[in-house]
């Protein structure tokens, strides 16, 4: 059997997961099976890490595809602890095709398994990596919960009620769970930056190499920082908010493409 | 088995007949015992409240209809003539639909109200606790408080507030989750402003501040929400302590303007400011909309709201009646089905029994055999016997058919095979 067919069937699952839970707007009976199509591209997405991690005998953690699948899960994770602790269903409208494109990069690009090179074996590494996935997942989570903050004061301001109106949580909440979400990614985001900058000097005897993926990596850590001041300092406004994550979330992504060209 | 349902509501009769029929809830077990301890009653439950009054009995007759007319002309104490006129009595499949419709708010004045179902489900409780309720009402009653629940959570057809006030409260959980704890601020005494204040009240909002410009009026307000009165004119500090503000006053200028509303915000941090202005002319600079973490809505805004949400309920009050429809069929068939279930319990008693007998006489002709063969042979009589009853019981248990049939039938069943 080939590894890559758990590979395929979590796509394959997630797709159908994305696209019902997008038609649940139209009708709220889809959610669960939607739900139920996620958690089973889910279980699929493990063994695939999983397969990763028994052939190489490292964390999926060297390469872009390799990253880009653990960010997918982790982001899921993340997700799956924020549905059950608070029952918001609605940041799966951003979450689950965030999901679905992370692991269609890693399909995409596809690079062959391959043992981690010997800069890439230490501790240091290994932890950076983890540390800046996770860190990452939490403050895409923490996007999604701001996008949706936005649009439910759009939706009160105009008074004209959406799609969206009955399932996107109160305005409260959406910036509460945002601001949880990005406080506690930014913290491990900042520790993942650190770990790399001492990683970095370890290895090459340079704090930072400014090429395309610590560039964007920097950019994005000061976006997050001025998104978080501005909820700490209570300059926080939904449309400030929704163009600074739109473009840190920008900027992470260019992070994790640029991973490519480290 | 007879299933009948004789009720009014507030269609059918007017208020001065159905609070003569109302029942306390302290006096309900006693009226269910009265109900049924008439005789052919074999279970029996009284759903009251504000709109109706209904009782629901299984009997092993119809017959029982008329008893139950006179008791309750008797209790209202008024003629048969003149209760009966505002008396609907349903039977059987009609009871089960009229429940699940009450239960779900469907036959509701508000339609898609949520009270009636706890209401309907304490009725029922009740009902059992004082072991009034016979193996027929329970099955009802439990399907009754499935559906009803179905309805509720495929539908959403009780979520949207159709009034003004209960459109306020709405949009202020959809700003604030949570009202608990919350602060409001309530400027004049209009009517609309005291309801909706009493609603937020209702809903958790911690403490409520009154501004009257006739101070004795606020104080007076204030105690009824178990608030504090203050005065009018020192009402900016509390734009940045209140989470909503509720302007219903005669002025005719604005009272809030958006320059206070900025300075409070600034003060509020993250948190947002929900300001309700119920007066015509308006109270509140409509400026302020534009002022960020700021909700301004106005009387004309709830109203829109509202009504948006009437014409939702009644879109989704529609596909309610589709799964009325289809549950009362699946219930019809269950129904059915358990008809049968004594005579289909007799025929393989009886089938059974003749098997077992003409077995045990053959093998004692037979002679000595070994377990193997007598296994074989037991086998064999069984499938025997459980192919003869196949069709049999398919059929008994066939629920497409009239009343009338499926029990012409079990009767035809219990004659070929001799069952009592």
């Amino acid at each position: 059997m080939s590894p890559n067919l758990t590979l395929y069937a979590a796509l394959g699952l997630y797709a159908a997961g994305t696209l019902m839970a997008l038609a649940s707007l139209f009708g709220r009976r889809l959610q669960t099976p939607a739900l139920v199509l996620m958690l089973a591209g889910f279980v699929s997405h493990t063994v695939w890490i999983g397969t990763i991690c028994v052939r190489t005998h490292h964390p999926p953690l060297t390469n872009l595809p390799e990253i880009a699948a653990f960010l997918s899960w982790t982001v899921f994770v993340v997700e799956l602890v924020l549905l059950f602790k608070y029952r918001v269903h609605a940041a799966s409208f951003f979450v689950y095709p965030l999901v679905l494109m992370l692991l269609t990069v890693a399909a995409v690009v596809h690079e062959p398994f391959a043992l981690a090179g010997a800069k890439a074996q230490s501790k240091l590494f290994t932890t950076h990596i983890l540390l800046s996935t996770l860190g990452v997942a939490a403050l895409l989570i923490g996007v999604a919960f701001n996008a949706l903050a936005w649009m439910q004061d759009r939706s009160l301001k105009s008074k004209q009620r959406g799609r969206t109106w009955e399932w996107i949580p109160s305005l409260n909440v959406c910036k509460t769970l945002s601001y949880r979400a990005l406080a506690v990614g930014f913290s491990i985001y900042t520790l993942g930056i650190l770990t790399g900058i001492l990683w970095s000097y370890r290895t090459t005897s340079e704090l930072l190499d400014l090429r395309v993926k610590q560039v964007g990596a920097i950019v994005a850590w000061v976006l997050f920082a001025t998104l978080l001041q501005s909820y700490v300092s209570g300059a926080y406004r939904a449309r400030r908010a929704m163009v600074i994550s739109a473009c840190a979330l920008v900027a992470v992504l260019v992070a994790i493409l640029g991973i490519r060209h480290a | 088995m007879a299933l009948i349902a004789i009720g009014l509501n507030h269609r059918t009769a007017p208020v001065d007949v159905r609070e003569r029929l109302s029942v306390a809830e302290s006096k309900l077990p006693e009226l269910i015992a009265s109900l049924t301890a008439m005789s052919g009653v074999d279970g029996g439950t009284i759903v009251s409240t504000c709109n109706r009054v209904e009782t629901y009995v299984s009997a092993s007759s119809e017959d029982i209809i008329e008893a139950v007319v006179d008791w309750l002309a008797e209790r209202a104490g008024a003629d048969r003539a003149e209760i009966e006129k505002h008396l609907y009595i349903l039977r059987h499949g009609d009871v089960v639909k009229h429940l699940f419709r009450v239960a779900a708010g469907l036959d509701s004045m508000i339609v898609g109200e949520p009270q009636i179902h706890g209401q309907v489900r304490a009725a029922f409780l009740e009902s059992q606790r004082c072991g009034a309720l016979d193996a027929l009402l329970m099955h009802v009653f439990e399907q009754t408080m499935r559906v009803a629940k179905k309805i509720r959570t495929d539908t959403g057809i009780g979520e949207h507030a159709v009034s003004v006030p209960y459109a306020a409260v709405e949009l202020a959980k959809k700003i604030f989750g949570d009202l608990d704890g919350l602060q409001a601020l309530l400027l004049g005494a209009g009517e609309i402003g005291e309801l909706t204040a009493e609603h937020l009240a209702g809903s958790g909002v911690r403490q409520i501040f009154v501004a009257n410009r006739a101070y004795e009026r606020g104080v007076q307000l204030a105690e009824r929400f178990g608030g504090a009165a203050i005065q009018f004119s020192a009402i900016e500090p509390y734009l940045a302590t209140c989470d909503i503000v509720i302007a219903s006053t005669a002025a005719p200028h604005f009272v809030i303007e958006r320059g206070q509303v900025a300075r409070a915000l600034e003060s509020r941090k993250m948190k947002n400011l929900f300001l309700i202005d119920l007066s015509v002319p308006r109270n509140i600079d409509p400026a302020i909309a534009k002022v960020d973490g700021a909700y301004l809505y106005n009387i004309d805004d709830l109203q829109l709201v509202a009504e948006s949400n009437r014409e939702l309920r009644m879109k989704k009050a529609q596909q309610a009646e589709e799964i009325v429809a289809r549950e009362v069929e699946s219930f019809r068939r269950r129904i059915a089905a358990m008809d049968a279930v004594p005579t289909i319990v007799e025929l393989q008693q009886r089938l059974e029994e003749i098997r077992a007998t003409e077995l045990e006489r053959c093998l004692r002709r037979v002679g000595p055999i070994t377990a193997e063969q007598r296994e074989a042979i037991e086998m064999m009589t069984t499938q025997m016997v459980n192919k003869i009853l196949h069709y049999p019981i398919l059929q008994l248990k066939e629920a497409d058919e009239p009343q009338e049939q499926r029990e012409s039938l079990r009767k035809t069943i219990r004659k070929i095979f001799g069952l009592r």
